[in-house]
Order: structure tokens, then C-alpha cells, then sequence
């Protein structure tokens, strides 16, 4: 039961402060060029406008269609309560470690671009066919980003890495690889363009092109979810931080101020990247992410180095 | 004196058992599937697709059941030579199938190759029996076990690469995979899922039984070996796969990827055993096997599904089709799930096996020293990157197939398909979902299948937590329990919909697509399979060699009539190993021929020389 | 007196190898048979064994009369060039004839038949009339010559089978005779209905059926 609580309260942690994260990159990159930009809670405001709105379902599509939002936001949600942030390294998460992570995601992207196809609009289907090759290229990243981690920790449970202590250079390699990783899954420059509709240039807004209305507030808040649990994890491989033991309030406060740091830090890195480098051609996309596998191997070198 | 005559016909193992519950759980879905097939109701005038004479129908049935028993008693024989024969039978009876729609020329080219590339590797087989039995004298499975612990390593390791390429044939490894992309297509729908779900198994079978059980593994370089191979099979099988637009030579294709999942497990667990690791092999054998069962039930929902699409349609071709979601909808329900489960989502079945088969890899390189670390760990981001390619493939499939507008006439005019193939689809598709949740309990069966074979003691071994966690191993915290994954998305997704209930009282709106603004979208808008296919062409292009052919066709120097544009991959197996190959035996052939003038004066000089010879040089002989 | 039929059996055997024209064969042929009749008449006398007899004349009922006499009908049916096509001219299948012959010798006194003198000789004649029938079949072109080879064949073997042991068993005689009087028959309606079809029958032209 008191597992139970702790991840409900985790989840509602997720949905409050993802959107915050958005926020923060953006006012970033106005500032940096030179901008003053919209505020840090506008997603909030986005949400709460779209919550509002009515919907137009276009008459092509069929229940994959309507089904999608909700079969989003659940694995989104479900990979979230899989990351010990709450829950005390004593009581151990069940539902399922680190390869499974990659899994769940893997479903709401299955869905996200059958939806995409569903509508019978050109970009939903040039969206889907982006967005599969490029996650298809990102898994054997991935996988050796978990490998390293894992073999340098001992196992592949999420709560095992955040136990280490000072960050080995495995973990700073492998958190390299992961911020490559990192930028290709949210959609950010240099892969894919969060800020565009051009035909050219949109990879993952194409697919949800047709989306309006409550649904759209739902995917927009699964992606915002899932940029967040990506921010995470870079943060919990590079800064890696016990969780907090004794209920001393000082110590909770200091520990919690650090976790939003991290994840402040890792959220004004992406921002920098995006807005130092140019979006690349989708066919580099492959060259981009060979490069991260190369960074994956020399994790899981160090790795097995033992360094 | 030949020790031809068996003592006992049949065993009864575990490792038989398991198996030959996997040919039944595929072969009674099809085979009531196959009554709605043949059906009337079944082929609606629209379409055109061959129309069975009741004769033909009967020879049909009576071929299935003969098929059915014969891959039982291959699985079941307790004699080599047995073995043998109850393969051929299963061979030859298979492309009696595979042929059996004579009116397609197609059919008789795809039988022709497939039984030349079955009957090689059966060839393959017999050399390796008759290497075992040289040193053993009999046939019978546990006398050949004990007999071959005193073979000498070089033999041993002959007798293992014949087997290798022997049972590699049938199962579909590449470079051996080519006969699959051809028969599997062309056989009727029910013997596609049977062949692909079943028959393909059965190879995998010999492996484990006369690689591990009989043979023994003493070698590391086996293992290895079979890896390579292994993950050779799965990139290429999903690489073409992506490239095909053919439904049913797309599941082909996918089954050669399979097969290399199943036999990474297989692999690693001979690598295991190699290096004296027990808990590690059987793990490894485990997955191996699940994935082996999982892959029979979704591979044998899915071409059935693809069935249903041919016989309502009239085309196997997906970019004629679209739109099939809303003119048959359960059959696209069970294609989803199948789809679902063969690119690993959870909480289906594929998604459990591909998630122990990468655990066999990380606790295998916990376990090991050295370089292995590292190669188990790039092997097990290639199996990554398969189901990254392979889920792709489906978003394909399924979307261009049956969602938004249909893209011609014949998809315009499809209709559901009788009640018995939804039936058979319909048990196949429950049976995905159960494997997936009842993870543990099968992970019970199966270690103790896999104890029987490997001769590890596993009373000590425990897989799971209790029955519906798994824990592939103590101490480390990894846990993984579809049961529960199932529960928290279900719970997720109703909390989800709540939420959109209660922020918002409007019903939606239906109106045409955006699409931008453009407002006159139609069929021929939506996109292709091709071009969804486009990048993964190009980033494999390395390997694919896709060359275009473009052909303009002009009036005057401004008016241009015609532009045809095609696109093709190049074969690469088929253009530089086995044409070269069949171009080699032709001209040999040729070559041979020049003794055969046809003459009756010549033939009769051979006769009489030979005679001459034979009485001269007598006593040599 | 055995020598001398021995002597002519052979001599008859390479008048038919230098035979041009088929009526030349078929005559070479009955007279070979004659003195085939002669040899078994001898033998018969010497052994007084009432089978040989009977044998004899078999041979000379079967061999000497009703034989040719079919080949010879057979001949005047189909009405084709008498000229027998050589495919090795006849100075040259002389010559391979006594080297056959010789190599028969050499055979049979290799495989030990010198029990008697006249043994030997009488093993290499039969060894020889095999071979020479053989060589006939190969290098003559119409259909006539397989026939006649054939029958030469079986000469040589009963020949032989005399030489050795005096005779091969009664019924299996009997039944030999029978065979090969049938598959004469049937070789002849073989030839006349080859040489309806094709006007010819040259076996030559068989070639022309390959694939």
C-alpha cells in the first residue's frame, strides 16, 4: 500500500513539473538569442487552453485513432513509475527494470505512428516514417548505454546506478551517449524540430498533425512526460545521488533542491545544443546516431575496464 | 550387421513434448481456419483468386493431416534413421503444398527451389548420421549420446557443421534462408502458418537434440559460431523485410529474423554449457525457447490474418490496399495484436521473450571475462536495433494495409471474411495475450524442458518470484512482471480517459482530414509503403545496392508522354552467391553432356568397352 | 574335323564383316549357323546324348531356315537401299576383326581355358564371334546390322557355352531358342515400322531426337 502511494505521488510529481522543463529550455534559448519569449509556465497555459478546446476528428480515422492519446499517456506514465525518484532504494519496483523502460516507450510510439497513418494525410505518414527510422536507429544505443551502466553497476534495475556514488567515467561516457540519445527521442535540434510545421522539417509534430483539442493536451503531456524521464536519467547517471534514507527534513530539503538542479542543469545543456547547431538532413540522422554508438562501445569498454 | 531395426519407435521427453504441443496449438487454429478457406463464402465474385475443385479440396485435408503427423513424428522419433525418414516425409508432403495451386507458374518455381534447398540439406544430414553412426553402430538417440562422448574433436566438429548446414536449411538461416521468401508466399494460407510456425521449428529442434543432447557441447567456438550466424539471420531477415510490400513475403522474411532471435538463445545457451556456466545455459535455453513458442503463435496469427486480407481482397500487394480496418475489423484487430507481439510491445508474448533473450546477454556478460563482455553486449544492441527495424516494419504493414483510404478497387470491395478463419485467428491472437501474462508459469515448464536436455540439475534454479513476477536473478534487484504491466496500463489508460471525460463536455467533431488546408485529399494522397520504407533504404543502401530504372517517353523536345520510374533492391543472395553457383553446375552440366551424342553406335562402344575392361582387368576387382 | 568347322565359323564371321549388302549378311549369317548345326551334329554323335539331337535340330529349323528367311522377308518389305551403311569401311573392320580376334586368343588364355588344344581354340572363336557381333552392332548403320549382331552374339555364346561345358541344360536351350526367335520377330516389325515412319532406317539419324 505505501508503495502504491509513493508512485501515485511520483506520477503526479512528473505531470507538475514536465511541463516546467519545457518551459525552462525555451526561455533559455530566447534569452540566449537575445529575446524576451514567452514565460516559463506557457505550457501550462498551452494545456489548460487545449483542455479546453473542442475536438475535430477527421472521418478517415478509425479507433487506432481515438485510442492513441489514452495508450500514450499510459506507457508514458507507466515508464515514469518505473524511475526510483520517491520510492526508497528498500522498497524495489517490480514492474519491471531498465530494458523494459525502453519497451513501454516502444508502445506509445508504435501506436503514435499507426495514428499518424491513420488520418490518410501525407505529413501524418511522412511523420511516422521519420519517426520509425530514427527510433529504430536509436535502440542499439540505447541498449549499449544500458549495458555499460548496468555492467559497471552490477544490474540492469534502475535503482542500482543511482547507488554508485561519484560518477565513474563509464557513467560520464554513457551519459554522453545517452544526451545524443536524449536529443533524437524529444524531438530536438539537431534531429527534429519542435518549433516548426514545415513539411521539411518536422519529424514528430508531423504525426500528430491531425490531433486537436483534449487529445492533443494528452500526447503534449506524454511528450512532455517522456522528455523529463530522458532528463532524468542523464541527470542519474551523470550526478548519481543516493536516494534519501533518513526523513531528516533539512537533508530531504538539500536533496530535493539538488534533484531539480541536476535536472535544471541537463535541461539548460539541451537548450545550448539547440540553439549552437543547425537541424541536420534527415539521412545524417543515421551518421549522428553511429556516432553515439561509437560513444556507447567506448562506455561499455570502460565498463568492462572496470573505470 | 546393421542395426536397422529400432528398439523403440518413439520417445516421449520433455523437449518432444513441449514440441509437439507447439505443432498443435498452430496446426488446429489453421486447420479450422482451412474449413473457411475453402469455403464458397470465402471468395466473393469481386476479386479474382483460384477457385477449388472439392477433389482438390479433399486431397488438401488428407495432405494437412498427413503433414500435421509427420512433423509430430519427426519431433517425437526416438531413432535417427526413423528421424530421417519421417523428415522427408514431412519435406515432400510440404511442397505437395507448396505447389498446390498448380495454376500459378509462380507456385511451381517457388516448390521447385524449395525442395532442391530442403533435399541439400537433408543430404547434409545423412553425412552426419552416417559420421555418428560409424563410431556408435546404431541409430537409437541415448546409444548415440553415450557413443559420442568418445568421438575425437575434429569429427565432432565436422559432424556439427553438417548438422549445422543440414537443419540450417530447413530452418531458413541465412545464406541458406533463400527457399523461405519463395514457398512461404505461394502455399495457401493455413500452410503458410503452419510451415512458418511450425515446420521452421522443427529444424530448431534437431539442433537442440543432436547438437546438445547427443552430441555434447565441448567447444566455445560453437556458441559462438551459431551467434553470428544468428544475428546475420535476424539483420538481413528485417532489412529485406522492411523492403517488401508483398504481405505474405514480408512475414517470410520476418520469420528468417525470428529464427535468428530463437537461435541467439539457443547459441548463447551452447556457449554457456561450453564455458560450464548452468544457471546461465538453461536461462538462455529458456528464452530461447519461449520466444520459440511465442513466435509460432504470433507468426501463425499473422499469416493467417494475411490470409484473410488475400481472400478478400484477391491481392497480396499492400500498396493496393488501405483502409481494410473499417470493412473487416476483427480481422485487423488480430493483426494488430499479432503486430503488437512480433515487435516486442508490452504486455504481450514477444515482448517477454525478447526481454529474457536480452537478460541472457547481460547476465551472460556479468558473468564472463574478457572481450566476450563486450561482444555479448554489441550482439545484444543488434538484437535492439532488429526490434526497432522489425517494429518499423509493422507500423508499415498494419498501416498502410488497413488504415485510412483504401488505395483501389479491390481493397474498395472487401468484405469480412466466414466465421471459422476469424475463429482460428481469433484463438491464435487469445493465446499471444495469455503467454504474455502467464510468464512465470511457463517459465516453470520450460526450465524443466530445458533440464531434461542440457542434464543440469535445475531443483535449485528459481525463475520467478512467485506466479506472476519474474526474476531472472536473485540478489539483483531485476525484476519484470507483464501481469502487473498489464494492470498499471489498463489502469493508466482509464485515468487518461477520465481525465478526458471530465475536462470537457463537447462531443468531437468529424470532418475531413486537414492535411494542411488541402482540400481535396483523397486515396492518392496518403502515403506509400515505399516511400514509408524510403530511409531505412537509404541508411541500409550499403547493403540493399538499390538501383532505380527510369524510362521517359517524349512527343516532342517539350512534351514528355510518359515517365515510368522503378525502384528495386538487388537481391544479393541470389545474384552473387546462388546464381553463380547454379551458373557453375549448368556449365558443368553442358560440359558433362558432350558424352551423350545420342547416337545407338556409341552408347553400345561404352557398353561393350566397359564389359572389355571389367573381364580384362578381373581380377583387381 | 572340329577344327575345321571352328575354322569355318570364323571365316564366316569375317565374310560378315566385310559385307556390303544386307542379302550378303543374312547369307554369312545362315551359313554360320549351319556350321554351328554341323559342330552340335558332331558333338551329338560323340556324346550320344538324344537332347543334342534335338537340339541340333533346333538350330538348323530355327537358325538356318525360318530366321533368315524372316530377316530376308523383311528386307523385301521395306524396299530400302540394300547398300549396308559402313561407318567403318570394310578393309579397316577387317582389320579390327582379326585384332579382336586377337585379343580374344589373348583373353581366353589369360583366363585359363587351355585344358585341351582344342579348348583354347574353340573358347577364342566363341570369344571372337562375340566381339565381332559386338563391333558389327556399333559400326553399321542400318537398323538390319543390330539385329544380325545380336543373332551373332548368341552364337558366340552357345559356342562358348559348348566349348566349356558341353552344353548348357536342356530347358534353359530351349529356352533360349524361343527368346530369341520372339525378339527377332519383334526387332523385325520394330524395323518395319521405324522405316514407315521415317523411310529410313538409319540409325544415325537417331541423333536427331536429342534435347
Amino acid at each position: 500500500m505505501n508503495k502504491i502511494f509513493f508512485i501515485l505521488i511520483q506520477l503526479v510529481f512528473f505531470i507538475a513539473v514536465a511541463p516546467l522543463l519545457s518551459g525552462l529550455i525555451s526561455k533559455i534559448k530566447n534569452s540566449l538569442r537575445m529575446r524576451k519569449g514567452q514565460s516559463i509556465l506557457q505550457p501550462y497555459y498551452n494545456l489548460a487552453k487545449l483542455f479546453s478546446k473542442g475536438e475535430v476528428v477527421s472521418a478517415t480515422a478509425s479507433w487506432v485513432f481515438r485510442i492513441t492519446p489514452f495508450i500514450v499517456i499510459a506507457s508514458t506514465l507507466c515508464a515514469a513509475s518505473l524511475i526510483p525518484v520517491f520510492i526508497f532504494p528498500a522498497s524495489l519496483n517490480y514492474l519491471g527494470d531498465f530494458l523494459a523502460l525502453i519497451f513501454i516507450l516502444a508502445l506509445g510510439r508504435f501506436f503514435l505512428a499507426l495514428a499518424g497513418l491513420d488520418t490518410g494525410s501525407s505529413f501524418g505518414g511522412m511523420g511516422s516514417s521519420r519517426e520509425m527510422f530514427i527510433s529504430s536507429l536509436v535502440e542499439p544505443v540505447l541498449c549499449l548505454v544500458i549495458f555499460s551502466v548496468s555492467l559497471r553497476s552490477g544490474s540492469t534495475s534502475l535503482a542500482a546506478f543511482s547507488a554508485v556514488g561519484a560518477a565513474p567515467v563509464t557513467f560520464i561516457i554513457a551519459g554522453a551517449a545517452l544526451f545524443l540519445i536524449t536529443l533524437a527521442e524529444t524531438s530536438r535540434i539537431p534531429v527534429d524540430n519542435q518549433e516548426t510545421h514545415l513539411e521539411l522539417t518536422m519529424v514528430h509534430e508531423a504525426m500528430i498533425l491531425e490531433y486537436s483539442g483534449r487529445s492533443l493536451a494528452l500526447i503534449e503531456m506524454a511528450s512532455y512526460v517522456k522528455q523529463m524521464i530522458f532528463f532524468l536519467l542523464i541527470a542519474q547517471i551523470v550526478f548519481p545521488v543516493s536516494l534519501p534514507v533518513s526523513v531528516n527534513p533539512l537533508q530531504v530539503i538539500f536533496w530535493a533542491i539538488w534533484f531539480l538542479a541536476r535536472l535544471a542543469i541537463v535541461a539548460i545543456s539541451v537548450a545550448v545544443v539547440e540553439v549552437s547547431v543547425a537541424k541536420m538532413r534527415l539521412f545524417r540522422v543515421a551518421d549522428f546516431l553511429g556516432f553515439a554508438f561509437v560513444l556507447g562501445i567506448i562506455a561499455g569498454i570502460c565498463a568492462i575496464l572496470g573505470v | 550387421m546393421l542395426n536397422l531395426f529400432p528398439k523403440q519407435f518413439f520417445l516421449f521427453d520433455p523437449l518432444a513434448l513441449f514440441f509437439l504441443a507447439v505443432i498443435f496449438i498452430v496446426s488446429l487454429p489453421s486447420a479450422i481456419y482451412a474449413i473457411g478457406y475453402f469455403s464458397p463464402k470465402a471468395n466473393p465474385p469481386a476479386a479474382e483468386r483460384g477457385e477449388y475443385s472439392p477433389g482438390k479440396i479433399t486431397l488438401s485435408w488428407f495432405l494437412l493431416v498427413i503433414f500435421i503427423l509427420s512433423m509430430a513424428a519427426v519431433v517425437t522419433a526416438a531413432n535417427a534413421l526413423i528421424f530421417l525418414i519421417v523428415w522427408e516425409i514431412m519435406s515432400l508432403v510440404s511442397y505437395f503444398l507448396v505447389v498446390f495451386d498448380t495454376t500459378h507458374e509462380k507456385s511451381i518455381r517457388a516448390g521447385a527451389i524449395y525442395i532442391i534447398m530442403t533435399h541439400i540439406g537433408t543430404a547434409f544430414l545423412i553425412a552426419a548420421f552416417m559420421m555418428m553412426y560409424r563410431h556408435a553402430h546404431t541409430f537409437d538417440f541415448f546409444a548415440l549420446k553415450n557413443a559420442c562422448q568418445s568421438i575425437p574433436p575434429q569429427i565432432k566438429n565436422l559432424i556439427f557443421l553438417l548438422l549445422l548446414v543440414g537443419f540450417g536449411t530447413k530452418a531458413g538461416i541465412v545464406p541458406l534462408h533463400i527457399w523461405l521468401p519463395y514457398a512461404h508466399p505461394q502455399a495457401p494460407s493455413h500452410i503458410s502458418s503452419i510451415m512458418s510456425g511450425v515446420m521452421i521449428k522443427t529444424a530448431i529442434y534437431g539442433i537442440i537434440r543432436f547438437v546438445i543432447f547427443v552430441l555434447g557441447v565441448n567447444s566455445s567456438w560453437w556458441g559462438i559460431l551459431i551467434l553470428i550466424l544468428a544475428l546475420i539471420s535476424c539483420l538481413v531477415g528485417v532489412i529485406y523485410a522492411l523492403m517488401e510490400h508483398d504481405l505474405k513475403r514480408l512475414l517470410a522474411y520476418h520469420s528468417v529474423e525470428n529464427i535468428g532471435i530463437i537461435l541467439l538463445g539457443v547459441g548463447l545457451s551452447m556457449f554457456f554449457i561450453s564455458l560450464n556456466l548452468p544457471y546461465l545455459a538453461v536461462f538462455s535455453l529458456i528464452a530461447g525457447l519461449y520466444h520459440l513458442v511465442n513466435h509460432a503463435i504470433f507468426k501463425g496469427l499473422l499469416f493467417l490474418c494475411a490470409g484473410s486480407v488475400y481472400k478478400a481482397t484477391g491481392t497480396r500487394d499492400i500498396e493496393k490496399l488501405g483502409g481494410l480496418i473499417k470493412k473487416m475489423p476483427q480481422t485487423a484487430l488480430y493483426f494488430l495484436i499479432g503486430a503488437m507481439a512480433i515487435s516486442a510491445l508490452p504486455p504481450l508474448n514477444g515482448f517477454v521473450s525478447e526481454w529474457l533473450t536480452l537478460q541472457a546477454f547481460f547476465l551472460g556478460a556479468f558473468k564472463v571475462t574478457g572481450g566476450v563482455k563486450l561482444f555479448l553486449g554489441v550482439c545484444a544492441s543488434l538484437l535492439a536495433l532488429t526490434g526497432g527495424l522489425a517494429a518499423a516494419c509493422f507500423v508499415k504493414a498494419f498501416g498502410i494495409t488497413f488504415l485510412a483510404l483504401p488505395r483501389s478497387n479491390h481493397a474498395k470491395a472487401a468484405q469480412e471474411v466466414p466465421l471459422a478463419m476469424r475463429a482460428g485467428m481469433f484463438f491464435l491472437a487469445l493465446l499471444t495475450v495469455i503467454f504474455g501474462l502467464s510468464a512465470a508459469l511457463i517459465m516453470k515448464l520450460l526450465a524443466r524442458i530445458t533440464g531434461s536436455v542440457t542434464g543440469i540439475d535445475i531443483s535449485n534454479m528459481g525463475f520467478s518470484l512467485n506466479n506472476f513476477i519474474l526474476q531472472p536473478q536473485a540478489g539483483k534487484g531485476i525484476y519484470l512482471s507483464p501481469a502487473l504491466l498489464a494492470l498499471v496500463l489498463i489502469a493508466l489508460g482509464i485515468a487518461g480517459f477520465a481525465v478526458y471525460r471530465l475536462t470537457g463536455r463537447k462531443k468531437a467533431v468529424i470532418f475531413n482530414t486537414w492535411d494542411c488546408g488541402y482540400y481535396k485529399v483523397d486515396a492518392r494522397n496518403e502515403y506509400t509503403a515505399t516511400a514509408f520504407s524510403k530511409p531505412l533504404r537509404i541508411a541500409f543502401s550499403f547493403f540493399l545496392l538499390p538501383y532505380r530504372k527510369t524510362q521517359k517517353i517524349r512527343e516532342s523536345f517539350y512534351h514528355v508522354k510518359s515517365f515510368t520510374y522503378e525502384t528495386h533492391t538487388t537481391p544479393v543472395f541470389r545474384k552473387y552467391a546462388y546464381e553463380p553457383l547454379v551458373g557453375l553446375v549448368m556449365r558443368a552440366a553442358k560440359f558433362m553432356r558432350r558424352i551423350q551424342p545420342g547416337s545407338i553406335h556409341l552408347y553400345l562402344l561404352y557398353i561393350f568397352v566397359t564389359v572389355l575392361l571389367l573381364i580384362i582387368f578381373m581380377n583387381k576387382f | 574335323m572340329q577344327v575345321m568347322i571352328l575354322f569355318a565359323v570364323l571365316v564366316l564371321t569375317y565374310l560378315m564383316v566385310i559385307a556390303k549388302r544386307v542379302p550378303a549378311l543374312i547369307r554369312s549369317f545362315r551359313f554360320q549357323s549351319f556350321f554351328l548345326f554341323l559342330a552340335t551334329l558332331l558333338a551329338a554323335f560323340k556324346e550320344k546324348q538324344v537332347e543334342l539331337y534335338f537340339v541340333s535340330g533346333l538350330i538348323i529349323l530355327v537358325k538356318v531356315f525360318l530366321i533368315p528367311h524372316f530377316l530376308d522377308l523383311m528386307a523385301r518389305k521395306i524396299k530400302v537401299d540394300e547398300n549396308l551403311g559402313l561407318l567403318v569401311n570394310s578393309q579397316l573392320s577387317l582389320l579390327a576383326a582379326l585384332l579382336l580376334t586377337y585379343s580374344s586368343w589373348a583373353l581366353s588364355r589369360n583366363l585359363g581355358f587351355g585344358q585341351g588344344p582344342l579348348q583354347l581354340a574353340a573358347v577364342s572363336v566363341a570369344f571372337s564371334v562375340i566381339f565381332i557381333g559386338a563391333f558389327l552392332m556399333i559400326s553399321r548403320i542400318r537398323a538390319f546390322t543390330q539385329v544380325v549382331g545380336i543373332l551373332t552374339m548368341e552364337n558366340g555364346i552357345f559356342l562358348f557355352a559348348s566349348a566349356v561345358s558341353g552344353g548348357m541344360p536342356f530347358l534353359v536351350e530351349i529356352a533360349v531358342f524361343f527368346d530369341v526367335f520372339i525378339s527377332v520377330i519383334i526387332m523385325g516389325v520394330f524395323v518395319y515400322r521405324i522405316n514407315k515412319l521415317f523411310t529410313h532406317i538409319d540409325v544415325n539419324k537417331l541423333s536427331q531426337l536429342k534435347g
